[in-house]
């Protein structure tokens, strides 16, 4: 049989497995890197850094053109083939979705390309036709600056790497940010019903803070 | 020991920053070159401290399950998505890295193997056997990134190491159970 030594560090070490995956999940609840990159900005909740877009209809300025209102926000760049197409349908369905009286008086739509070469407004004017974006109340921008559009990613924390093909492989969520310009919820792209409606319980209670 | 001294100029030169920029570079080589030789430095290193410290392994360790636990421990922990992207992220948690796997799972396997039964040694096979076959199925088949810093391809080609990993170490278990016992284990 095992001596005392033996028994206690064979309880030693489990308390260490314990301890070890508790801290490495942020408490078993983050498995990917993704859900603790998600969970950390809801709770940092980092402010919208100062860049200046560069829309379809070649207009220039700030986040500030959105302030009072909430600005749902994609990240995507126009010869994407696979994800980018999802996503801006996805958001195209969710527009859909909200009721019409809040678009552009309480939210606004606004894609950000994080590929700023190619995609010009020429080319962001062509993109947002397919997606049945006005223009207006959902914008398509490029960052012309390739520095403040790094530090824009860096603090949303979204990670996008170059593969062989020209292409780039990125994580993707629907972003909201609030009418202060802080990000307030980051929502999974997928799954449009339920954005919608934490987006619509949100506006609603802003409508009527009864 | 002429051996521990190979094992500490392996970890040392895994650590040089552009061997573990390439090895991590590639995310399979991450995973199935760099963190192996890792530990495979602490397996190299054991002997030293094994001489350095005979009562503390033979009082803490003497049947070798506490040893094989703490190595399956931080074997599992290195598999979790996170823990790879972290270490890439977080200085901190490359730094773990290149001490838990040499010191927390090289050396406590070298001393703990001989020591457990050959049932045990059954039983560890099979616990990674399963463990590898569920993480190729869950690299190949699960249709989103885990990993941020990796792409989808790099993640499927991990999937199907982690397979083939499972299937030599299938064909090992067949092998001892049905044409070969093997001999009963020597103690030194």
């Amino acid at each position: 049989m095992a001596n005392n030594k033996t028994s206690f560090s064979i309880v030693l070490v489990m308390l260490f497995g314990i301890g070890l995956f508790f801290i490495g999940t942020d408490g078993f609840t983050a498995f990917t890197a993704e859900t603790a990159r998600v969970n950390k900005l809801l709770e940092d909740q980092p402010e919208f850094p100062p860049v200046t877009f560069q829309d379809s209809k070649e207009r220039q300025y700030s986040i500030d053109e959105f302030k009072g209102n909430y600005v749902l926000i994609t990240f995507f760049y126009s010869a994407c083939t696979t994800v980018c197409i999802d996503l801006e349908m996805n958001m195209s369905e969710l527009y859909d979705k909200i009721p019409k009286k809040y678009i552009g008086n309480g939210i606004d739509f606004l894609s950000i390309s994080f590929d700023p070469k190619r995609d010009d407004p020429a080319k962001l004017d062509l993109y947002k036709n397919m997606f049945n974006s006005d223009g207006e109340t959902w914008r398509m921008a490029r960052i012309p600056d390739q520095q403040e559009l790094d530090g824009l990613l860096d603090e949303f924390g979204v990670i996008v790497i170059p593969d062989d093909y020209g292409n780039y492989a990125h994580n993707s969520a629907f972003y909201l940010v609030n009418p202060n310009g802080k990000l307030s919820e980051v929502m999974d792209f997928r799954h449009v019903d339920a954005a919608a409606e934490t987006i619509l319980a949100i506006l609603d209670s802003e409508a009527d803070p009864s | 020991m002429k051996q521990s001294k190979y094992g500490l100029a392996l970890l040392l030169f895994l650590a040089i920053p552009i061997v573990a920029h390439l090895l991590e570079s590639i995310m399979i080589m991450h995973m199935h070159m760099q963190m192996p030789l890792l530990v495979i430095s602490g397996f190299l290193m054991a002997p030293f401290f094994q001489r350095q410290f005979p009562k503390f392994f033979a009082s803490w360790n003497e049947n070798g399950i506490p040893g094989i636990l703490l190595f399956t421990v931080i074997m599992v922990y290195w598999m979790i998505p996170r823990t790879m992207d972290d270490a890439l992220t977080e200085l901190p948690v490359e730094v773990f890295k290149f001490i838990s796997l040499p010191f927390l799972a090289g050396i406590p396997l070298r001393d703990s193997w001989r020591k457990i039964s050959n049932n045990s040694q059954r039983v560890t096979f099979i616990v990674f056997t399963i463990l590898f076959y569920i993480m190729g199925f869950l690299y190949i088949k699960v249709p989103v990134q885990l990993c941020n810093n990796y792409l989808l391809i790099d993640q499927i080609t991990l999937g199907w190491g982690y397979l083939t990993l499972a299937i030599c170490f299938t064909t090992y278990l067949v092998y001892i159970a049905f044409i070969d016992s093997p001999k009963p284990t020597e103690v030194d």
